[in-house]
């Protein structure tokens, strides 16, 4: 059963009173249990879909089309009070940065007590003692003692652990992980995303987990979807992306991570960057940068092609039928 | 050598503010006593008249001593603080609560609104505290109620501004979007994560406002736009002081001296409860 599934979702910004499409046309979903990366560069869109799921678009922006369905509520149609019952309780959310996420003034167990006395109606004395098994939970040493420290009496990785416990506080269906351990120490990064793990196995939670580290995808995810400047280009399961990538996006990417069986005195680097939103192409929005560009790929959209297997799909014109006979990269 | 190490030291480890902030909370304490107990502890009726007992100097009766109409002015001091105190801190009170509430709606939702009340805040702003004391004075008509809101609505910008910026900085935090991802309605993000943090520098502001609030309610008072007679207030017993001068000087000396020590005390709490939050003042 999935938690999450979004159908053909467009979100556009509107500046200066024109209309920009920041996310085109995705569609993925992401079942009970399961963990579904987003990779891609900065400035792809995998923060726009993140907040398109959530309901909490900046105001320039809107979901213009498509569906987001989450433990069949549709989002894109809710109120704004439904929204704020199912952010927190239905959805966590961890984010990139713990240093910032949380409230310096208000203890740390307070704050993981209040959305428990939010959404759950607890009284403060029973959200207290949830609070404490929550850190416990997420490993925090001493909970009960912890729970009248501050976040700056925290370490990052701990901070961290205390960001997890809100965002899992309400036992949601879905966990939108945001680049969680992007500013974490090495070591750190390897415990936080096994008790992401351990979480999501044990709620049975869906995780979303937003990424631009491969490494990552490769330990802690079952399927990706691959982002490029707001298309979704590539869908598959690890296995099949790491072994067969189909788009050339999804190729430079692999060809890009630096490997230690291989001469490393030059990285590999996709050349050209992402283009800038005001100034899409009007096709593939992969056209500047790719090595097999064709005639068609500037004027169209490139329509969805499924790969190998069925869980496979792939946004570009050299895998759909009838496409020119493009050589292989 | 060490010796004077020691007492730098000790010197240094005071909190910025403290000398000030006790010396300032002692003297308003003494004051608040005195105008809280002035039933008890006042000689004398201060409203009571007396032809005989007219202009009398200082003496173990009347201890400051009377004015023309042959009141005890020691007594009416203690009554005049009474009201001056209660307008000052009703009124401030009150501009208090809708400045800070208001600044802190319009700097979180933005938008409209929010420009239009800056606006109209800023009109308010350019007018001397004087002039719109006296044009609000004399809108509404004498009367104590109508003057603690006529020095609410002058000190009302100082708390929506302060209110207003502190809420413009605090909604662009990471941990303010964090209460919106788990679901938090506005009213409780504004009442249990912003507020809190805003409340130091509104009380600072507070407490620097009563004093401007003493100071506007006595300069109302001696133009004649205070608390109607016979009641005292301490402006009120400058004016009527006045008006003998050269010959009893006391009568308005007395009054303005009361009306210093309060001015004094609460700039002295305010200034130090500032040095205190300061945290460049705490190096």
């Amino acid at each position: 059963m999935s938690v999450l599934s979004v159908d053909n979702l467009r979100t556009s910004l509107v500046i200066g009173g024109v209309e920009y499409h920041a996310l085109r046309e995705i569609s993925l979903s992401v079942a009970e249990g399961e963990t579904l990366a987003v990779v891609g560069e900065s400035g792809c869109g995998k923060s726009m879909l993140a907040m398109s799921v959530m309901g909490l678009l900046p105001s320039v922006a809107a979901i213009t089309m498509g569906h987001v369905t989450l433990d069949a509520v549709q989002i894109e149609a809710a109120s704004e009070s439904v929204m704020e019952h199912i952010r927190g309780a239905k959805i966590g959310m961890v984010f990139q940065e713990p240093m910032t996420a949380l409230n310096p003034v208000l203890t740390v167990g307070e704050q993981i007590a209040e959305p428990l006395r939010d959404h759950l109606g607890l009284s403060k004395r029973e959200a207290r003692k949830a609070a404490v098994a929550l850190m416990e939970k997420v490993r925090i040493p001493a909970a009960a003692t912890r729970y009248n420290s501050y976040p700056h009496e925290f370490s990052g990785g701990m901070r961290q652990r205390v960001v997890i416990a809100l965002a899992i506080a309400c036992r949601p269906r879905l966990l939108i992980a945001d680049e969680p351990t992007t500013a974490l120490d090495v070591t750190v990064q390897r415990q936080i995303l096994d008790l992401l793990d351990m979480l999501r196995t044990e709620g049975k939670m869906g995780m979303l987990l937003i990424t631009h580290n491969l490494g990552t995808v490769a330990g802690h995810a079952d399927r990706v979807a691959v982002m490029y400047g707001g298309d979704l280009v590539e869908s598959a399961t690890v296995k099949e992306l790491f072994r067969s990538p189909a788009h050339p996006y999804s190729r430079a990417l692999l060809a890009s991570l630096p490997r230690v069986d291989r001469d490393l005195s030059e990285l590999a680097s996709i050349p050209g960057r992402v283009p800038a939103l005001i100034n899409m192409p009007e096709g593939c929005r992969f056209i500047d940068r790719c090595p097999h560009a064709m005639e068609r790929c500037h004027t169209m959209p490139p329509s969805v092609a499924v790969g190998e297997s069925q869980a496979h799909s792939v946004r570009c014109w050299l895998h759909v039928q009838g496409g020119e006979d493009a050589a292989e990269g | 050598m060490s010796e004077a190490l020691t007492i730098d030291r000790r010197v240094r480890r005071l909190p910025p503010g403290r000398v000030a902030i006790i010396a300032g909370a002692a003297i308003m304490a003494i004051v608040a006593a005195a105008a809280i107990l002035a039933p008890l502890v006042a000689p004398h009726d201060p409203y009571a008249q007396s032809m005989l007992a007219r202009f009398r100097p200082m003496s173990a009766e009347y201890w400051l001593g009377t004015d023309q109409f042959g009141r005890d002015t020691f007594s009416r001091i203690l009554y005049g603080l009474q009201i001056t105190l209660w307008t000052a801190f009703a009124s401030t009170a009150l501009a208090m609560l809708c400045g800070t509430s208001i600044g802190i709606l319009s700097g979180y939702y933005g938008g409209r609104v929010d420009r239009w009340l800056s606006a109209a805040n800023d009109l308010l702003m350019s007018f001397p505290q004087m002039v719109a004391g006296i044009i609000i004075v004399a809108l509404l008509g004498p009367g104590i109620t109508n003057l603690i809101i006529a020095i609410a609505i002058t000190a009302f910008p100082a708390f929506y501004r302060m209110a207003r910026s502190a809420a413009l900085a605090l909604r662009e935090r990471d941990y303010i979007d964090a209460c919106r991802v788990l679901g938090y309605s506005d009213m409780r993000i504004i009442s249990r994560h912003l507020l809190p943090e805003t409340l130091d520098d509104i009380i600072i502001v507070a407490t620097l406002w009563l004093a401007t609030a003493v100071r506007t309610e006595s300069s109302l008072a001696f133009i004649g736009l205070g608390a109607p007679p016979p009641a005292a207030t301490l402006g009120g017993l400058v004016r009527e002081g006045f008006d003998n001068l050269l010959d009893y000087p006391g009568l308005a000396i007395w009054p303005s001296l009361a009306i210093l020590v309060v001015m004094i005390g609460l700039n002295l709490m305010g200034d130090g409860l500032r040095d205190a939050n300061d945290p460049r003042a705490s190096a």
